[in-house]
């Protein structure tokens, strides 16, 4: 049941806890009609207006986390979905002059308006919204910093322009530009948007008895407490029932293995390359600079690579990805991903940590020595990371190239790097890309943000030995699987 | 054209993987990779049936074994007009 001091965090969490309890007792039939009542059973309404929203919110929410449609009548693409039962519609006018107007004599902000929508009323300057055209001069133009830029959260969120606002308020995605990053998801203020979820797949093949590996990104050290190593976390995986559970920073190691070879070839012949780990990265350069897809690094991603080993060992296996990612959802079902030993699904840490509570599954601590991932492979959830492992690599190999990369730390960053690149004027050599701000340890699937987990991710970390990360893959036979899409 | 092959667990229970395997290998084979754009997708609601694969967003229902016939009358026979 939903309490009234609960945040939009713990609703979120509580209708995935629900459905994955459900789905490992094999009750789904009828949850979309009777899960909203046992959690909101009325009459009192606790965090929206009525019992009725909250409860056609919860529907909504109870189907995305099976995967569906939120709304059967209005099918979309993509994982980020929008909730229109909890969209706000959010009624602002985005630009509003503020007490801090001194209704002064130069009147620039009046000047600046090419719309005439400005007039100076007794206390203050006044902009009529109906004549706003949202240009932003005359917040740019006020002496005093006046007048407040409040554009919808879910808007100012999009890196690439995909949220626009419908004639009735609501948010609306524009897929054809939509890069799956999820930064909406986790910057809409009433939790309106949302994204789909394997979780009761890969719930219901792990009952089936289909043997079910567990593959966790490097980023998930910390976000569990420092008492919660790699150790812990295979034995909480394998308590859940999947079949193994293996590092991806080995993946990590893999690729900046295969990256670097890519690069030194690359810099010989003059080209330059971006890194293709983060999927929403990539997603940004097929949709809105696609005369560089030639530029994107055919090495696979981290996850794919851990994929095909295991599928390597046991043919039989799927593969499932469990990270602080939304694009890892829709790298699974891309047309580049689907066949050749690639992953099956991908969950995030807060779906995974949902299965764990569903089944009873306590994390427990444990000794910090499960170790499949050098600690090059491990800070590839960190922004520079990948340019740190793929210079080491460089390093192993006996490589002498004097390469010089943009990290990119953020989707404006990446965007600012990939339009120099499309005008052939960024000076670096390579790009490595990470759309979330600081890298995935900030994805929108974490359990906790950066900031909160990084004293124990470093502390986890820094109890990892030294191995090197050819030495790394060695150890883990992982030098036969092909590296390239 | 878009081909989706649904990946939920129902179809991957009725071998959706090896409908991707062996339509992949197809599009290979038959040299229409410029055509056919193969990704997964979510569960359409279609577990009722065999493996759900849409063309363009038309559904159909699937058994593995008939992949190589479904592939040459739906999938050629759209690409041949």
């Amino acid at each position: 049941m939903l309490e009234a001091n609960y945040t939009l965090e713990n609703v979120k969490h509580v209708v995935l806890y629900e459905v994955a309890k459900r789905a490992f007792e094999g009750r789904m039939e009828e949850i979309e009609a009777t899960l909203p009542y046992e959690m909101a059973p009325g009459p009192k309404a606790n965090f929206r207006c009525c019992v009725y929203k909250e409860r056609e919110i919860l529907k909504e929410r109870i189907r995305l986390a099976q995967g569906k449609d939120p709304a059967p009548y209005r099918p979309r693409p993509g994982i980020v979905q929008i909730l229109r039962a909890a969209c706000e519609g959010c009624p602002i006018t985005r630009f509003s002059v503020t007490d801090n107007c001194q209704r002064c004599m130069s009147k620039k902000c009046q000047q600046a308006c090419r719309f005439g929508a400005i007039s100076m009323q007794r206390e203050r300057a006044y902009i009529d919204a109906d004549k706003c055209k949202e240009c932003g001069r005359c917040a740019e133009a006020c002496p005093y910093h006046a007048i407040a830029d409040l554009m919808r959260p879910c808007k100012r969120s999009c890196p690439v322009d995909a949220i626009s606002t419908g004639e009735d308020g609501i948010v609306n995605i524009d897929y054809e530009k939509c890069i799956q990053c999820g930064n909406c998801i986790k910057n809409c203020p009433f939790g309106a948007i949302s994204e789909k979820s394997f979780m009761v797949d890969v719930i219901k093949l792990i009952r089936a008895g289909i043997p079910v590996h567990a593959m966790v990104a490097p980023a998930v050290e910390g976000q569990f407490g420092k008492e919660i190593t790699m150790g812990s976390l295979a034995d909480a995986c394998k308590e859940l029932g999947f079949a193994s559970m293996i590092e991806v920073a080995l993946g990590g190691d893999m690729v900046a293995d295969s990256e670097a070879k890519e690069w030194a070839e690359a810099y010989e012949k003059g080209e330059k390359k971006t890194t293709s780990c983060c999927p929403a990265f990539v997603n940004m350069i097929h949709k809105h600079f696609p005369e560089l897809i030639g530029n994107i690094s055919t090495t696979v991603s981290p996850m794919q690579a851990v994929s095909r080993l295991l599928k390597q060992q046991d043919p039989a296996a799927v593969t499932v990805f469990v990270g602080p990612c939304v694009a890892k959802k829709n790298e699974v079902l891309f047309s580049h991903s689907i066949e050749g030993g690639n992953a099956d699904y991908a969950l995030t840490f807060d779906e995974l940590q949902a299965m764990f509570e569903a089944k009873g599954v306590v994390l427990k601590a444990k000794a910090n020595d499960f170790q499949q991932g050098s600690v090059y492979g491990k800070r590839f959830g960190n922004a520079g990371g990948v340019t740190k492992a793929v210079l080491r690599a460089f390093e192993e190999q006996g490589v002498k190239a004097d390469v010089t990369v943009k990290g990119c730390n953020g989707a404006l960053e990446c965007k600012n790097a990939l339009l120099l690149m499309k005008l052939g004027k960024l000076p670096a050599d390579f790009i490595e890309g990470m759309v979330c701000v600081g890298g995935c340890v900030n994805g929108p699937g974490s359990v906790k943000w950066e900031a909160e987990a990084k004293r124990d991710r470093d502390t986890l970390i820094g109890g990892a030995d030294s191995r090197g990360i050819q030495e790394n893959i060695a150890e883990q036979e992982a030098d036969r699987v092909p590296m390239h899409r | 054209m878009v081909v989706s092959i649904c990946i939920g667990s129902s179809c991957h229970l009725k071998g959706s993987r090896e409908v991707v395997r062996e339509m992949s290998a197809l599009v290979k084979e038959k040299q229409v990779e410029q055509e056919v754009e193969l990704i997964g997708s979510f569960c359409n609601g279609q577990c009722l049936g065999d493996v759900c694969v849409t063309i363009d967003g038309e559904i159909f229902s699937l058994k593995p074994e008939d992949t190589k016939e479904f592939f040459e009358k739906e999938i050629m026979g759209r690409i041949r007009g």
